[in-house]
C-alpha cells in the first residue's frame, strides 16, 4: 500500500510546471492541516463557552460540517503528486520501465476521466445551492443556523479541478516516460520498493525519541 | 440483464481496476460512477438517445456524494484523531512510557517484550493509528531488547504487533470509520474497544511469558529497579493519563457521574491537551507544521476513500445488492455462528492483499447489513437474537471483531504493513525477518478472536455500562 | 412502470403514508405500476431534494426545516404557535399551502411536485431537571431545538443547541442539553423518553413539515391510468397513515409517560399566551419579511395558513 513516492525533477519544461503546481498544492494542504487545527480551537471555544458562561457556540455543529470539506478535499492532488493515495501495489510494483509507464498512464488516464467527470458533478452540486437572486445568493443553508452551504460545496469542484490539473501533468510526464523510456522520468510519483517506502514513512515520526 | 447482475460485474471491474494498481479511492469511484451510468441507462431500456440523460444523472448523483459525505459532525473524529498521534509524539510521551513499562514490569520472564507490549498500548491511548505506534517503538524499544539479548526478529515481531493494539484502544480512527459507515454510536464503539485492546495486549504478554519460560534463553528479566526509580519514572508518562482521562471523561464518565460532552467535542479537547504539552516541550513552528501537513495528507487520503467508495455504495443502493446479499446468506442452512466465522475468515484472506479502512469500506456495505439480518434484524431484542444481543450490540461486537481482523492483517503476509514499517526503521531487518518474528503473535491474534466470538462480554461489558 | 422512492431511516410510522400509496398504486394498475421504496439506499435525506431534482429517483420525503433555502415556501408551515392541534387539521393547512401557485412555483425550481404531507404531532419538551412551570422558568434552559422551534425556545429565554438527532440521548445523559424538542415517536426513538422526568403536554410549539414530492417529468410521462391510479390514492394513504399514526404511535406514548412516571407539566392558557407574545409574532414578522424578499407571497402564504386554522375551529 504505497504511501509515500518519489518526484524526480530536472530544468524541463514539464518539471518546472511540476513543481510550481506543487507549490500551490502544499498551500492548498496547509491550509487543511490549519483547518484541523480550527477545529480543535472551536471545540475548546464550545466546551468553554457552554460549561463557564452557559452560553453553548451556536451552530456549532453547522460550522463542523463547514469546515470538513477544507479538510477532506484540499489536500487531494497534494496527496496524488506525492503517491500518497493507498493502492494495491503487488503488480506495479513487479514492473519495470516500459510496462510500468504503460500500466501507470492505463490506472491514471482514468482517474483523469474520473475526475473531470467528478468535477461536472460537484459543479452542479453546487450550482443547485447558488442563486445570484437570492439573500447571500444562497438556495441552501445549514440546518441550525442557515449558513449558506454554497461555499462549502464549491470546494469540491475547485480542488478536483486542481486535481485534473495534476493528472494531466502525469499522463504527459508517464507518456514521455514511455516515449523516451528513460529509467528516471519526471513529475511522475516513482513506486519505491516497499522497504524503502515504509522507512520514509518512518521518518515522519522519528528524532523525537532518539 | 437485471441490476443485481449489473452490480456483480461492475464489483468485478472494480476488483480487476484495484489489482491493476488503480488507487482504490478512485477505482471505486469510477466504479460507482460506471455502475450509475449502466443502471440509469439500463432503466430506458438501452436507448442511444437515452445516453446522454443516463450519463448527466449519473454524474450529477455521484457529484452530490463527496460533499454530502464528508459534511459530517463524527467524521471530524478522524483528523482530531490523527493529530493527537502526531502531536503527542512531539510532547516526548513515547520515550517516557517506554521507560516507565520497563521499570514496572520487566521483572517477569520475558521482561522487555513484556513492557513494549504495555507501552504500545500506552501509547495506543493517544494514538488513533497502527503503523505510526510501530514507527515510533521500532526506534526506541528495539534496540534495547536487543542489547539484553533478544532474538531480533522476535524484537521486531514484538513491535510490529504491539502497533496493533492502537486501532483498538480509544481513540481509534478505524473504529470512528466503521461507525460511520454503519451508522452506530461513534461513543459505544470507541468504549468497546478498550478491553479487547487491552485484553489483545494480556494475551500477547502472557505469550511472550510463555515463550520465554519454555525457550532457554529467549530474553531474560530485567530486574533490579529501585522502588524510587519506577516512582520516578511515572511523572513524565503521566500526561498520556490526562489525554485519556479527558477523553473518557467525554464519552462516559466511570465514576458515575455525567459526561463532560460529546464524543466529537471529546477527541479535539484531547488533540489541544496534547498541543499544550507539546507547545510546552518546546515544539517549533516547523515541527507543527509537519505534524499539521501529515495530519492533512492522512486525512485527505482517507476522507478520499471514503467518498470514493461511497459513490460506489450508491450504485449499490440503486442495484441493490446489499440487499440481495442479506437475503442469500440468511437463506444459507448452515448455522448462522459458522457463517460468522467464514466472514471473518474470508476478511483474513482479504486483508493478506488490502488496506484496513479500504478493505473495511468496500465490504462493510454489503457485508454489515448481512450479518445484522443473519443475529435477526437492526431492531432485534437480545432475547430473540440469533447471536443472543440486541441490534445495536451487535453492530459494536461485529464491528470489533471486524477491526481487530484489519489489525490481524497488519501483520501477516505478504503486505503486513506495520512489519513493513518496522523493517523500514531498523536497517539490519528484512521484511521476512519481521515476519518470522511475528509469527508467534497470529496464534495470540487467533487465541483473542476466538475469545471475543465465543465471550462477546468482553466486547459488550463496558458499552452496555454507558 | 418502476418508481424509485427515496426515504431514510427504516420503515415507521413516518413512512406508512408512502408504503400505503405504493400499495394502493399497485393493486389498481395490477402491478404494471410499482415503486420501489429504498430507505437511505439512494441518497442522504437532506439531499432527497437535489436528487429529484437531478432525475435519479421517481419520489422522495424530506423535511422543510433541513434546508428552508431550498423551499422558503412551505416553512411556514414550521413557523410557531400556529394552534395546529391534530393531524387532519396538519394535514388540510398543509394541503392548502402546497397547492398554492407561489408554493408550486417554488417547488417546481427543483422539477419536484408536492404530492402529500407527512402530518406530524406538535412537538413537545421532554427533559431532565427542574420541569419549567412558567415562561420564566425557560431562561436559561439548554434545549435541543432547531428551525422555528429553536427561535421560537430563545425568544422564551431559553438556549437552543443543535446537534443531530442521534446525539441527543448522550447530551441529555451528559448534560449538554436539559430537555429536547421532538414529536412522541421521536421521543420513544432517540431515548429521551428513557431518561426524562418532566414533558411538556400542551406548549405544542410547532412541528417540522415533512412533504412527499414526485419528480414533475416523471409524473407528467406516466399513462393516463397510472396517473389516475396515483392521484386517486393519496387521500387514501394519508387517511390510513394519520389512522396509524394516532392508533399506534400515540396509544403507546400515554401509557409510557404513565409507567415512567414523567411528570406532566401542562401551561395555563395565560402561559400560552405570553409565550404567542414572546415567540410566535416575531418569528412570523421576521418570516414574512425575509420571504417578501426572496420575492414569494409572504403574507399571502402566512395569512391562508392562519385562515384555514381558523376556519377548523
Ligand atoms: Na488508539
Ligand atoms: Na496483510
Amino acid at each position: 500500500m504505497a504511501g509515500t513516492a518519489t518526484v524526480l525533477t530536472d530544468n524541463s519544461r514539464l518539471s518546472r510546471l511540476d513543481q510550481g503546481l506543487h507549490k500551490i498544492e502544499l498551500l492548498l494542504a496547509l491550509l487543511s492541516g490549519l483547518t484541523v487545527f480550527g477545529l480543535m480551537l472551536l471545540a475548546v471555544i464550545s466546551v468553554g463557552g457552554r460549561n463557564f458562561f452557559n452560553q453553548p457556540l451556536p451552530g456549532y455543529v453547522d460550522w463542523i460540517q463547514q469546515a470538513m470539506p477544507l479538510i477532506a478535499f484540499m489536500g487531494i492532488s497534494y496527496t496524488q503528486r506525492n503517491g500518497g493515495h493507498v493502492r494495491m501495489d503487488m503488480v506495479v510494483g513487479a514492473l519495470k520501465g516500459r510496462p510500468l509507464y504503460v500500466a501507470e498512464l492505463i490506472t491514471t488516464t482514468a482517474m483523469f476521466l474520473f475526475i473531470v467527470l467528478m468535477v461536472w458533478g460537484t459543479w452542479a452540486h453546487f450550482q443547485r445551492s447558488f442563486d445570484f437572486a437570492a439573500p447571500l445568493w444562497s438556495r441552501d443553508s445549514s440546518m441550525d443556523i442557515s449558513l449558506p452551504l454554497w461555499p462549502a460545496k464549491l470546494l469540491a469542484p475547485v480542488a478536483f479541478g486542481v486535481l485534473t490539473l495534476r493528472l494531466a501533468l502525469q499522463i504527459v510526464g508517464y507518456g514521455r516516460a514511455i516515449a523516451t523510456g528513460t529509467a528516471h522520468p519526471v513529475a511522475v510519483p516513482l513506486p519505491l520498493d516497499m522497504a524503502a517506502q515504509a522507512a520514509m514513512e518512518a521518518e515522519h515520526v522519528s528524532g523525537k525519541d532518539d | 440483464m437485471d441490476s443485481i447482475e449489473i452490480g456483480l460485474i461492475v464489483s468485478g471491474g472494480l476488483l480487476l481496476m484495484v489489482i491493476l494498481g488503480m488507487r482504490v479511492a478512485f477505482a471505486a469511484g469510477l466504479a460507482g460512477m460506471i455502475g450509475l451510468i449502466w443502471i440509469f441507462w439500463a432503466k430506458k431500456g438501452y436507448d442511444p438517445e437515452d445516453f446522454g440523460w443516463a450519463l448527466t444523472v449519473a454524474v450529477k448523483t455521484a457529484g452530490q456524494v463527496p460533499h454530502s459525505k464528508v459534511s459530517s459532525q463524527a467524521l471530524s473524529l478522524i483528523p482530531t484523531f490523527i493529530l493527537i498521534g502526531y502531536l503527542a509524539y512531539y510532547a516526548g510521551l513515547t520515550k517516557a512510557l517506554f521507560t516507565a513499562a520497563k521499570r514496572w514490569i520487566a521483572w517477569v520472564p520475558g521482561g522487555l517484550a513484556v513492557a513494549t507490549v504495555f507501552a504500545t498500548a500506552g501509547f495506543a491511548a493517544v494514538s488513533g493509528a497502527s503503523i505510526a505506534t510501530s514507527a515510533v517503538f521500532a526506534r526506541i524499544a528495539i534496540p534495547e531488547m536487543i542489547e539484553t539479548g533478544y532474538n531480533k526478529k522476535f524484537a521486531a515481531g514484538v513491535v510490529a504487533a504491539g502497533g496493533t493494539l492502537a486501532s483498538l484502544i480509544p481513540p481509534s480512527t478505524i473504529l470512528v470509520i466503521y461507525a460511520i459507515i454503519v451508522e452506530q454510536d461513534v461513543g459505544k464503539l470507541l468504549l468497546a474497544g478498550f478491553l479487547p485492546g487491552m485484553f489483545s495486549a494480556v494475551v500477547y504478554a502472557l505469550l511472550i511469558i510463555g515463550l520465554s519460560v519454555s525457550i532457554k534463553g529467549f530474553g531474560p528479566a530485567v530486574g533490579g529497579f529501585s522502588w524510587k526509580e519506577r516512582f520516578e519514572a511515572l511523572p513524565p508518562a503521566a500526561p498520556i493519563l490526562v489525554v485519556v482521562l479527558t477523553i473518557v471523561l467525554f464519552v462516559y464518565n466511570p465514576f458515575g457521574g455525567e459526561a463532560w460532552g460529546t464524543p466529537t467535542e471529546g477527541g479535539a479537547i484531547g488533540a489541544f491537551v496534547v498541543f499544550l504539552m507539546a507547545a510546552y516541550k518546546g515544539m517549533r513552528w516547523g515541527e507543527f507544521r509537519d505534524a499539521l501537513l501529515e495530519t492533512a495528507k492522512l486525512s485527505v487520503m482517507i476522507f478520499t476513500i471514503i467518498w470514493g467508495v461511497l459513490i460506489y455504495v450508491r450504485f449499490l443502493g440503486f442495484a441493490d445488492l446489499p440487499g440481495a446479499f442479506a437475503d442469500w446468506l440468511t437463506s444459507l442452512t448452515m448455522s448462522p455462528m459458522l457463517i460468522l466465522v467464514c466472514i471473518l475468515l474470508a476478511y483474513a484472506v482479504l486483508g493478506m492483499f488490502m488496506d484496513a479502512i479500504g478493505m473495511l469500506l468496500l465490504t462493510l456495505p454489503v457485508v454489515y447489513p448481512a450479518v445484522m439480518a443473519l443475529n435477526g434484524g437492526e431492531g432485534v431484542s437480545a432475547a430473540d437474537a440469533t447471536f443472543g444481543m440486541s441490534g445495536p450490540m451487535c453492530a459494536v461486537w461485529f464491528g470489533i471483531l471486524v477491526v481487530k481482523m484489519a489489525e490481524f492483517c497488519l501483520i501477516t503476509p505478504p503486505i503486513g504493513l506495520n512489519c513493513f514499517v518496522v523493517a523500514g526503521v531498523r536497517e539490519d531487518l528484512s521484511v521476512q525477518d519481521v515476519f518470522k518474528g511475528v509469527t508467534p503473535f497470529f496464534i495470540a491474534d487467533a487465541i483473542t478472536i476466538a475469545l471475543l466470538v465465543a465471550f462477546p462480554m468482553i466486547v459488550l461489558w463496558l458499552p452496555m455500562q454507558a | 412502470t418502476e418508481w424509485n422512492v427515496s426515504l431514510w431511516g427504516k420503515r415507521r410510522a413516518f413512512t406508512e403514508n408512502v408504503e400505503k400509496l405504493a400499495e394502493l398504486v399497485s393493486e389498481k394498475t395490477n402491478g404494471e405500476f410499482t415503486m420501489n421504496i429504498s430507505y437511505g439506499g439512494l441518497s442522504k435525506n437532506t439531499e432527497n431534494l437535489d436528487g429529484i431534482s437531478i432525475g435519479a429517483f421517481e419520489m422522495a420525503q424530506f423535511c422543510a426545516g433541513y434546508h428552508p433555502d431550498k423551499n422558503p415556501s412551505i416553512t411556514v408551515l414550521e413557523l410557531p404557535f400556529l394552534g395546529i392541534d391534530s393531524l387532519e387539521l396538519e394535514r388540510d393547512v398543509a394541503m392548502a399551502v402546497y397547492n398554492h401557485p407561489a408554493t408550486v412555483k417554488d417547488l417546481a425550481r427543483w422539477n419536484a411536485k408536492l404530492l402529500m404531507p407527512t402530518p406530524l404531532p406538535q412537538y413537545n419538551l421532554a427533559g431532565v431537571g427542574d420541569a419549567p412551570k412558567t415562561i420564566d422558568d425557560f431562561k436559561g434552559l439548554t434545549v435541543r431545538a432547531t428551525g422555528g422551534i429553536g427561535a421560537a425556545m430563545a425568544a422564551s429565554g431559553a438556549v437552543p443547541t443543535s446537534m443531530s438527532a442521534t446525539e441527543v440521548r448522550q447530551a441529555m445523559d451528559s448534560g449538554v442539553i436539559r430537555a429536547a424538542a421532538f414529536a412522541p415517536h421521536a421521543h420513544m426513538s432517540f431515548g429521551t423518553a428513557e431518561i426524562a422526568t418532566w414533558w411538556t403536554t400542551n406548549l405544542n410549539p410547532g412541528a417540522v413539515n415533512c412533504p412527499v414530492v414526485v419528480n414533475i417529468d416523471a409524473y407528467d410521462s406516466l399513462t393516463d391510468e397510472e396517473r389516475a391510479a396515483l392521484d386517486s390514492s393519496v387521500d387514501e394513504a394519508m387517511q390510513y397513515y394519520i389512522d396509524f399514526y394516532n392508533d399506534q404511535t400515540m396509544a403507546k406514548w400515554g401509557p409510557l409517560i404513565e409507567e415512567k412516571n414523567i411528570e406532566q407539566v401542562t401551561f395555563s392558557d395565560a402561559d400560552i399566551e405570553a409565550f404567542k407574545a414572546a415567540a410566535a409574532t416575531p418569528a412570523a414578522e421576521a418570516w414574512v419579511a425575509e420571504n417578501t424578499k426572496r420575492g414569494l407571497p409572504a403574507q399571502e402564504l402566512y395569512d391562508l395558513v392562519i385562515e384555514t386554522v381558523a376556519a377548523s375551529k
